[in-house]
């Protein structure tokens, strides 16, 4: 039996900005729990299990206990809704039909770091979550929580919901720092990591909107509980943004582990008109092609990477035989180049080399020279940029390149 | 199996019943009052004439069954037909080389854009040129914009758009100024070299002389003119031979160009534009119902299934007009038109037993639904297993033999081709699929629900409601192809964030169909007749081995 949005997604919980039906549907639990014994709050992640599921896959107990550990008391918690990418869309569902999941989580997470000010950065084109958002925080002024909250950080809380820059650079942590104090968000070289230097030079805890919309539910029913939704070695469920060549796309949440075959047949409705599965752009899109052979893959963080890929947000844009890769590849690399923030010259040009000669290819204009030109691209510029948009880019060209080669030949060869 | 009088029984009857002189045949007692005509033997009366639509913006509208096929089709091409693509990019692309495309064309130049023109045959291969009768216009002085209103919402059956026809017939005058001012020759009233007035004839369904015509091939004169307004202006790019496979459209849902079949180099070819206008004629060449049809060979309804595929809405496309007067014998011209200038000069309907059995003026639907009484109740005439009634020619020029020379040129050429002496032998007519009068819906600009979608002349619907009235065609596809081109190319200044150009509406479409369970493989537009033997498919790969 499959267990479809059991958690984040239940619909039970859907309740809007309304603080009252959601404790009436079992908020506001876990908040308590975590401010009775707030000492067992990241112990109780580590058995869980949990992963940064904005696409790092990065164990969440270390970031809360490495800012924890920081010293200083003027933190910050921050939620990243700055979600952006083509092809994924939970972040939007989450902030703006269970704004109370992510405001809990967070609190949740300022009482195991002790920080007093929680923000939700939230890409300004998500009109309907910010409005959500704005109301749902509203409503916890004065609440008994936040009062046993500021007894535990012996401080008043400030919790502020703030519209990102709405570029897709945003979302990359150091550039959220840089954002949140009143910069362009160029992402800059880690270490410094946010929970050493972050927002205002303190330490700064930064969670992915799905991440910390787990945290109430853990906390509530425990890690065992957590560790048990998941399917095999994985803990817990994961949202995937389901589009593409699908007869029904959109947002589903499963047991982490659940194999794509399952994600696209069962609960995608199969393949658009019944043709021919192709390939799956996975979470980003700018990770390396997920094709026939790995439909049998579990979806989670590490059997995604046993197969040379990676589960990234959880996007699957899923291409059929009806479906041109070199068009889609284009698209992307074109928003990657549109989305660099220009600082780091390989990244600024390389994007843009791409993107031309990939448009190029695409319109069938394409020489073989434009072939040999990709392909160097693809060799000499992972590595030089102080984020991973560069890698992204390149990683999906040139799986495209590796896997569907006859797609980039020239039209009169195929 | 119904019943017909022998050619020649009947030929004596008409001979027989022809009263001396001027006296008009008398109208057979009786008559059955006109709705009840239209309810018991208009083709799109009746369970048979409509289906209910399974998808898109109609959903659970009705439709002609053999048309509903063909809008719910699938689309002919996917994405990976696009790869290796290069788009060529203009401001509006025209689909369709009738009247309204050119005058779309022409007038979104006039407005400053650049514009492209395709073509499914060649430009001016269109009903436009087989528009006999004349263009309807309120230019008399006896005459008022009210009158050509009401006669025509009152044609229509009044569900015909009101606004939409307060504009047609708003537009009127200027379109004939503007059509003078190209080159149209129209007929002079008296002498013809004094520079007189324009001739006015009455048409079928009208309370005044409205109808402006160049004798009796109207269409064929102005299209001459416009498509070498067309033809001359260098910033239109006129593509012959060049069919619209599929509609684009953006991330936002918006029209955004099409993707033609180059049948000459057969490959497709991506043209992006601001704003698309369709003008691809109607949907005689699906013969609805079986009928013959007095349509040029590529009225295959091609703009309905795109249009209605990136989620135009449509209107009224369970109506449809069939004329009363079609060619009925020789079998090898069955369909063919004989135009209502004919009857409004006076020639009668006469059946087997040499009966007048309709007031030869009356809308055309109530003149089709009596001929289709005649037949279906045995008084039909039949020669040579096709079926009809008399066109009563030999009376009319009887006594007025210059007519066939001076106004009815079409109509002796015609007769020539059936071998009929129209000065002694009646011509057999059957009503013939002739227009398309729903369509998709558009307001006063032509503009349609999908951003950058423009549409005008029969594809458009609303104008006519369910009837037309001869020599509204004409004037309608001027009128709208005019408004379209203008309002196309003001789409052009409209500032358009940063965009993908696809096919995004066919996956949405093909969702669709997969939810409702449609099954049915036809791909859509069809493009050419069934007898046209074309397949997409095998004539691109035909090319591919030569």
């Amino acid at each position: 039996m499959t267990r479809l949005n059991s958690v984040l997604l239940n619909p039970r919980i859907g309740v809007g900005a309304d603080l009252a039906a959601w404790r009436k549907a079992g908020g506001g639990e876990g908040l308590a729990r975590a401010l009775e014994r707030p000492e067992d709050i990241i112990p109780t992640l580590r058995a869980a299990d949990l992963r940064g599921m904005g696409g790092a896959g990065f164990p969440t107990w270390r970031k809360w206990t490495a800012t924890a550990d920081a010293p200083g008391d003027e933190k910050y918690v921050v939620c990243n809704g700055n979600e952006d990418e083509p092809g994924t869309f939970k972040d939007c569902y989450l902030l703006h039909r269970t704004p109370h999941q992510v405001i809990e989580g967070a609190l949740i997470a300022a009482a195991a770091v002790r920080a007093a000010t929680v923000v939700f950065y939230i890409n300004p084109h998500q009109t309907d979550g910010i409005e959500a958002m704005r109301r749902a925080v509203a409503q916890w002024a004065g609440d008994s929580q936040i009062a046993a909250l500021e007894r535990l950080i012996g401080q008043p809380m400030r919790l502020t919901v703030t519209p990102s820059s709405g570029r897709y650079i945003g979302g990359e942590e150091s550039a959220v720092v840089r954002w949140l104090n009143g910069s362009f968000p160029f992402p800059r070289r880690k270490p410094p990591f946010p929970f050493e230097q972050g927002v205002n030079d303190k330490p700064t805890l930064i969670n992915n909107t799905e991440t910390l919309s787990n945290i109430s539910h853990i906390l509530k029913n425990g890690a065992d509980w957590y560790r048990d939704l998941g399917i095999g070695g994985a803990s817990g469920t994961k949202l995937f943004s389901l589009s593409g060549d699908v007869l029904e796309p959109g947002l589903y949440e499963l047991p982490m582990g659940t194999s794509l075959q399952e994600l696209i047949f069962t609960h995608g409705g199969g393949m658009l008109g019944g043709r021919a599965f192709k390939a799956v752009f996975t979470g980003g899109p700018s990770n390396t092609l997920l094709t026939a052979r790995d439909l049998d893959v579990a979806l989670d963080f590490d059997s995604v990477r046993a197969r040379q890929s990676r589960l990234g947000t959880g996007a699957m844009i899923v291409i059929s035989e009806g479906t041109s890769v070199v068009r889609k590849v284009a698209e992307y690399v074109e928003f990657f180049a549109n989305g660099s923030c220009g600082q780091c010259p390989p990244c600024k040009c390389g994007t843009f080399q791409m993107s031309r000669l990939l448009d190029r290819i695409a319109t069938g204009r394409g020489t073989e020279a434009d072939r040999r030109a990709l392909r160097h691209l693809c060799q000499i510029l992972p590595g030089s940029g102080r984020c991973a948009l560069i890698d992204g880019a390149v990683t999906v060209v040139q799986s495209s390149l590796q896997t569907f080669p006859e797609e980039y030949a020239a039209p009169a060869s195929r | 199996m119904t019943t017909a009088i022998a050619y020649a029984t009947a030929v004596e009857a008409l001979a027989k019943a022809s009263p001396d002189g001027d006296a008009e045949l008398p109208l057979r007692p009786g008559q059955l009052p006109r709705a009840e005509l239209l309810e018991a033997y208009h083709p799109d009366a009746g369970a048979q004439a409509r289906v209910p639509l399974r998808i898109g913006p109609n959903r659970g509208d009705p439709c002609h069954p053999a048309l509903a096929r063909i809008v719910e089709g699938n689309a002919l091409i996917g994405d990976v037909d696009l790869a290796a693509l290069a788009p060529t990019s203009t401001d509006v692309l025209v689909i369709g080389g009738g009247g309204a495309g050119a005058a779309a064309a022409l007038a979104a130049r006039t407005a400053g854009a650049k514009v492209t023109i395709a073509s499914k045959l060649r430009i001016g291969d269109s009903n436009t040129v087989m528009a006999e009768g004349g263009i309807q216009a309120a230019v008399g002085e006896d005459d008022s914009l009210q009158r050509h209103f009401d006669d025509t919402i009152k044609g229509g059956h009044n569900v015909a758009d009101p606004a939409l026809v307060a504009q047609l017939v708003g537009d009127g005058p200027d379109v004939i100024r503007w059509l003078i001012g190209l080159g149209v020759g129209f007929d002079l009233a008296g002498n013809a070299t004094g520079g007189g007035r324009l001739m006015r004839k009455r048409a079928g369904g009208t309370t005044a002389a409205r109808i402006l015509s160049h004798k009796d091939f109207t269409g064929l004169e102005i299209m001459r003119v416009v498509r070498e307004a067309v033809e001359l202006d260098s910033g239109i790019t006129v593509l012959n031979r060049a069919p619209a496979v599929e509609l684009l459209s953006d991330d936002h849902g918006r029209c955004a160009g099409a993707v033609l079949y180059d049948t000459d180099h057969r490959t497709f070819q991506l043209v992006h534009a601001a704003a698309v206008v369709l003008a691809t004629g109607g949907a005689g060449r699906l013969h609805l119902t079986g009928f013959a049809t007095s349509n040029h060979y590529g009225a295959t309804a091609d703009g309905l299934a795109l249009a209605y595929r990136i989620g135009a809405r449509l209107r009224e496309v369970d109506s449809f007009q069939y004329h009363p007067t079609g060619v009925a014998h020789p079998p090898h011209l069955v369909g063919q038109l004989i135009s209502e200038a004919a009857r409004s000069v006076g020639a009668k309907l006469v059946n087997g037993l040499g009966e007048r059995f309709i007031d030869e003026l009356a809308p055309r639907d109530v003149v089709t639904a009596a001929i289709l009484r005649e037949c279906a109740e045995g008084r039909g005439i039949e020669r040579d297993g096709s079926v009809g009634v008399f066109l009563d020619t030999p009376h009319l020029l009887k006594d007025r033999p210059e007519l066939l020379e001076k106004q009815l040129v079409s109509l002796k050429h015609l007769a020539d081709r059936c071998k009929v002496d129209p000065y002694e032998e009646p011509l057999m007519v059957y009503p013939t699929l002739h227009y398309q009068n729903g369509g998709v819906a558009i307001d006063r600009n032509c503009a349609t629900s999908v951003e950058g979608l423009y549409c005008a002349g029969e594809v458009a619907g609303g104008i006519h409601g369910r009837n037309r009235l001869m020599g509204n065609a004409l004037l309608d596809i001027f009128v709208f192809g005019r408004r379209a081109g203008i309002a196309a190319a003001r789409q052009v200044q409209a500032p358009r964030d940063q965009h993908r150009i696809g096919l995004g509406h066919v996956q949405r479409w093909q969702r669709e169909r997969m939810r409702a369970g449609i099954t049915d493989q036809l791909l859509s537009p069809v493009l050419y007749p069934d007898y046209g033997n074309f397949e997409l498919r095998s004539h691109m790969a035909a090319g591919r081995e030569g």
